[in-house]
């Protein structure tokens, strides 16, 4: 596990949000360390995915939303106004609830990323092939690269999906609720994987499922009504969490 | 309420540790007197007793492991379960103490009885700890729980205390040997429930606020 204190990758900083009228996330503080998994969790609602899709600014696409606070990430704000925002999701990748797979060949849901990015043609096959190692794919599909990702099983698709992060390079990977669409054996392969994947990449995670946030995460943040309540080390927060909100939450008491 | 039975199932391993516990105590308390008035049958009884304390200690670890296995359980309510499994252990141990005390008792001979003036009150010390530890295990009482293993202390004291008395006993009468060294052995036994006591009472302490303390 990552010590708390080393070296910061995201450091959020008075995070507000508004749907229209409606506030949605109320002064979020927190770092998240580099190379280490960050689970958000809270009864759904609580504004853990607004807070997710924050940290590549996915929520600038939805109509009416205001966000104010800084978001950190390698010491510059991502909301700061010359920030390029293809350039920021490019760096900060993100992969959904169901996997969503391109409509065309697995090769090219991979290449994809690449080529609008104006990576060379000839340098495109390892990268592909690459991101496929990476995200644990590559041996069952490195004999049929030609075939459509949608032949691919759920588990198999969402694995696709990670790779095709990957391909890009970023720094930073989202999850949003990666495997409530998954059956155990695909869960245990994207969560073998996310461990993995540490090592490279800062993991942020949404997850409804308790336990898979106290298997894989370092550090857990449990929001409640659009509140940080408790940010801290996985372990304390699922042994000995010090408020009673997230005890009661963890508990079952409610949620 | 939610998980509704899954409480109902955190609060019946509760129980059965306060149960036990009780138990345990009350084979304590019939080992000071079988010993008193070498009162063989209560001997037996206490002896018997032991299986129902097996009993509860099974009862207790299957129940822990189930709600391990089966509700995931999280901070609080697992150290609610981890801190009753260990208890159930150390209860264990305690009781056979008692029934250790109850085999020295059916082994001595009628006549020739010897007290060491100082036993009753260690009996009625250890027996205190014990009744203050499930009391402060039962309402959750972190302050009645470090109070109670401050005794250990004096408890240790009259042991050493009670150790040398009777070794100069023995030296000074060599009939009474049979019988001291039986007394050496409760005195022994009783210790030894004090420190189980302090174990159950650190385990109380990580139950309410997650800490681990040595108190011993």
């Amino acid at each position: 596990m990552s010590e708390m204190g080393s070296v910061d990758d995201i450091k959020v900083e008075d995070l507000n949000l508004w749907y229209g009228e409606k506030q949605a996330l109320y002064n979020v503080s927190m770092k998240i360390p580099k190379n280490s998994v960050t689970a958000l969790i809270g009864p759904s609602g609580c504004g853990k995915s607004t807070f997710l899709r924050c940290i590549n600014r996915m929520n600038d696409l939805i109509k009416g939303c205001r966000i104010e606070g800084k978001i950190h990430i390698d010491n510059k704000n991502i909301y700061d106004r010359d920030v390029d925002v293809v350039e920021l999701r490019k760096n900060v990748g993100m992969v959904f609830q169901k996997p969503n797979p391109f409509p065309m060949s697995i090769y090219d849901n991979i290449a994809y990323g690449p080529k609008i990015h104006n990576v060379k043609k000839n340098e495109i096959a390892p990268i592909v092939e690459e991101a496929l190692k990476g995200a644990a794919l590559w041996k069952e599909v490195s004999d049929r690269m030609d075939t459509s990702a949608l032949d691919l099983s759920g588990g198999q698709q969402q694995r696709l999906c990670i790779a095709r992060t990957m391909a890009v390079k970023p720094e930073i990977i989202l999850f949003d609720e990666p495997c409530s669409a998954l059956d155990p054996i695909s869960t245990n392969k994207i969560e073998d994987l996310i461990l993995e994947l540490k090592k490279d990449y800062t993991i942020v995670i949404v997850t409804h499922n308790m336990q898979q946030a106290a298997r894989i995460s370092d550090y857990t943040a449990y929001f409640l009504l659009g509140e940080l309540i408790e940010f801290g080390e996985t372990k304390q927060i699922f042994e000995n969490p010090q408020e009673k909100s997230t005890e009661d939450y963890i508990t079952g008491r409610f949620g | 309420m939610v998980r509704e039975r899954y409480l109902g199932n955190l609060e019946k391993l509760k129980q059965n540790v306060i149960t036990m516990g009780h138990l345990s105590m009350q084979m304590i308390d019939d080992a000071q007197v079988t010993l008193d008035k070498v009162d063989k049958e209560l001997a037996d009884k206490i002896i018997q007793a032991d299986e129902r304390v097996d009993n509860y200690e099974y009862e207790i670890e299957k129940c822990s492991a189930d709600l391990l296995a089966l509700q995931q359980p999280m901070a609080k309510d697992l150290r609610l379960i981890i801190t009753s499994y260990k208890i159930a252990i150390d209860l264990e141990r305690m009781s056979d103490m008692a029934v250790d005390i109850a085999k020295i008792v059916k082994n001595m001979d009628d006549d020739v009885v010897f007290t060491y003036s100082d036993l009753d009150n260690i009996f009625i010390l250890c027996r205190e700890m014990v009744a203050n530890t499930i009391k402060a295990y039962e309402d959750g009482n972190v302050e009645l729980a470090r109070k109670t293993a401050e005794s250990d202390d004096i408890v240790d004291q009259k042991f050493y205390k009670g150790w040398d008395s009777l070794v100069r006993m023995m030296i000074s009468s060599s009939a009474i040997i049979p019988n001291a060294t039986d007394l050496m052995f409760v005195l022994r036994y009783l210790e030894r429930i004090a420190d189980h006591t302090c174990n159950i009472c650190e385990s109380i302490i990580y139950m309410q606020t997650g800490e681990r303390i040595d108190l011993n």
